[in-house]
């Protein structure tokens, strides 16, 4: 059932019939999400610019999953030989680029009248800087090989190598005395943030998921189309 | 007795050559005849199983060479188009290095007279950078008698030398097959050898 | 025992490449060096900002000076195919891969702790920091030439984007440098973060060779 997770022609199968309803839906959930954004109170101390919490938290989960997702599909296209893996993570590493940048600058946008500075040294901005430069590299390193097998195989390990910063990222804020808070919603304890909050949140959450979602099948389909029509 | 059956080999999906096969016994010397592109460097590399063929098997006195290939590479010396002296260092040093590791037992005195025979003797301790094309290549070929290996294996022996040369080497190759030797070439230049058997590439 | 006689031949051959490009090691020492002239021009030399700032400077230069050579580990060797005529001779390319890394570590990363103590002399680092910060940079260095090995066979596989290799280098040598200034600056109990590096790099001595091989490997096959 789930093996148009790791076989192409299935994979195009399985977009086609779920992607008109899947954009629908994602729609749908988006505009509820802002407008849940939008009726959402104001925090008492950072008043308006609590809002971009909606739009950071989101991609820095999406940057931080993205990559997760990757290491998944290295260890997979390295250990059982599957092409399709290393064709989405070929796909999917722009997207996480882009999230890890969006997550960036609307920390560094919320940062400036927070804390009063647009940048600060601390772990868990710096490992997240550092994923983003792992990124770049990724996408470098697919247009350095000319040989297509290397390509892959190279920046599979390299993305089993750099998946090393992703425990980093998670645990940085509780190993080192940081600006950046902790962790707010968490499965194992009551979250520590208020349920007016959260509703918006989780739906933002599911939203940019979505999107993502919706983009890398626009993006996988094409390489595989790519693929097929040159070799 | 050198044997490959039916090998094959593409690249990119493009097929390079297929089912050829081959077999050669002590004292043979054959040619891989054939134009620029048509895949005598890419068989000579896929038979030393550098480059791993998509079909076939190469056997050495009834082996597969697969089972333990140093053994196979123990009877091998292999001279690519590029010659593979290292050009920093001396060329005493780099045949030491040759010597050294194809346990070769060529005594200091038989290399210097090989050395005089090929007029190389004055550039002993000279980096092989400084050396003209030619020399470096008949340096390389010194490589064969160094080794004392009993299979040979050249890609385009031929370019880079002149017509005495050339001799020497033809007279290299026959006095290596009366020794039991087996000698495998690929070149599109067909020197004048008894006995010299050619397999042709489209 | 002719392996052994095989690896006493390679770090002589090792050794004399070595001794015919020892120019490029000393413009890579002239290289570091001049950095730091750059670096005390750019900042003003003022004693008590060299005496906290220096430690860390001698580091991150120690750091970009040595990757100058790391890109011609296998080059040379590769192009030539002495790698094809030492892997016939009947060493693996896992086991070259791991001289080689020896042999750099040795040959290139072993002089440049000669020129730390000089230059803490420019910054009045003390005796103490100085001897710390040679065994940090041995350690260290070790990790450097692992992690260039692996570039370096990179390298051999890649025809158009060459600082790739670097970029990758500079990356992973993050952790190094932390683990490595936080010894320094860690006044008495070092050991553990001196064990916690010695244990990254066995890791790196580990792990290495078998990537470099199978890209030294691959690029055979490609050549």
């Amino acid at each position: 059932m789930l093996k148009f997770l790791i076989n192409p022609s299935k994979f195009i199968k399985f977009s086609d019939l779920v992607f008109k309803p899947l954009v629908i839906f994602t729609l749908l959930v988006f505009i509820i999400g802002l407008f849940y954004v939008y009726k959402s109170p104001l925090d008492y101390q950072q008043g308006l610019t609590v809002k971009i919490m909606y739009v950071h938290v989101p991609s820095a989960y999406l940057a931080i999953l993205i990559y997760a997702i990757m290491t998944i599909y290295s260890i997979i296209g390295l250990a059982f030989k599957m092409p399709f893996s290393f064709i989405i993570n070929k796909a999917i590493a722009p997207i996480g680029a882009v999230f890890t940048l969006s997550c960036l600058i609307s920390g560094s946008m919320w940062g400036k009248p927070m804390w009063g500075t647009w940048w600060v040294w601390d772990a868990r901005l710096t490992s997240v800087a550092i994923l983003f430069v792992v990124y770049l590299i990724i996408i470098f390193l697919y247009q350095t090989f000319e040989n297509r097998e290397v390509r892959e195989k190279t920046v599979a390990i390299f993305i089993l190598i750099g998946s090393i910063n992703l425990p980093i990222i998670k645990f940085s804020v509780d190993w080192w005395n940081t600006l950046h808070q902790p962790a707010s919603i968490s499965k194992l304890s009551s979250p520590s943030i208020d349920i007016s909050m959260l509703k918006p949140l989780l739906i933002m959450i599911l939203a940019f998921s979505l999107i993502a979602v919706i983009i890398a099948i626009l993006r996988i389909k094409a390489e595989i189309l790519i693929r097929k029509s040159h070799l | 007795m050198l044997l490959a059956n039916n090998l094959s080999f593409s690249r990119n999906k493009v097929n390079i050559f297929n089912d050829i096969s081959l077999s050669i016994g002590r004292g043979q010397i054959k040619q891989i005849k054939g134009k620029n592109g048509s895949g005598k460097t890419t068989f000579l590399k896929t038979i030393l199983n550098i480059l791993l063929p998509e079909n076939g098997e190469v056997f050495w006195e009834g082996k597969n060479i697969k089972k333990n290939i140093f053994n196979f590479y123990k009877e091998i010396t292999l001279i690519m188009d590029e010659p593979s002296s290292t050009k920093s260092l001396t060329l005493i040093n780099n045949i030491n290095f040759w010597k050294g590791f194809s346990d070769s037992t060529i005594t200091d005195n038989e290399v210097l007279l090989l050395l005089q025979a090929f007029k190389l003797e004055k550039y002993i301790h000279t980096q092989v950078m400084y050396l003209s094309s030619g020399e470096v290549k008949k340096l390389e070929l010194l490589r064969l008698i160094i080794e004392q290996k009993k299979i040979w294996i050249l890609d385009e022996p031929y370019n880079h030398l002149d017509e005495g040369s050339i001799e020497i080497l033809n007279q290299t190759f026959v006095d290596h097959i009366k020794k039991n030797g087996i000698i495998l070439f690929a070149s599109h230049f067909e020197p004048i050898i008894t006995n010299l058997e050619i397999i042709n590439f489209k | 025992m002719q392996i052994f006689k095989k690896i006493k031949l390679f770090f002589f051959r090792e050794l004399k490449l070595f001794y015919s490009k020892i120019t490029d090691l000393f413009s890579n020492i002239l290289f570091f060096f001049l950095s730091i002239f750059v670096f005390v021009f750019a900042l003003g030399a003022e004693k008590a900002l060299m005496q906290t700032i220096g430690v860390g400077i001698i580091w991150a230069l120690l750091l970009l000076s040595s990757t100058l050579s790391i890109r011609r580990i296998y080059e040379d060797d590769f192009k030539n195919g002495s790698l094809i005529i030492m892997h016939m001779g009947g060493l693996s390319y896992e086991l070259i891969a791991f001289l080689k890394i020896i042999s750099h570590f040795i040959f290139v990363q072993i002089p440049f702790l000669i020129s730390i103590p000089i230059a803490g002399l420019f910054f009045n680092i003390n005796i103490n920091e100085i001897i710390v910060l040679i065994i940090t940079f041995a350690i260290g260095s070790l990790i450097l030439s692992c992690l260039g090995s692996i570039s370096a066979s990179m390298n051999l596989l890649n025809k158009t984007n060459f600082s790739i290799g670097s970029l990758i280098i500079l990356l992973f040598s993050i952790p190094v440098i932390i683990f490595s200034v936080g010894i320094i600056n860690s006044n008495n109990d070092f050991t553990s973060l001196l064990n916690l590096l010695f244990g990254i790099a066995l890791i790196f001595v580990g792990i290495s060779p078998w990537s470099s091989a199978s890209c030294i490997k691959l690029a055979i096959k490609n050549k």
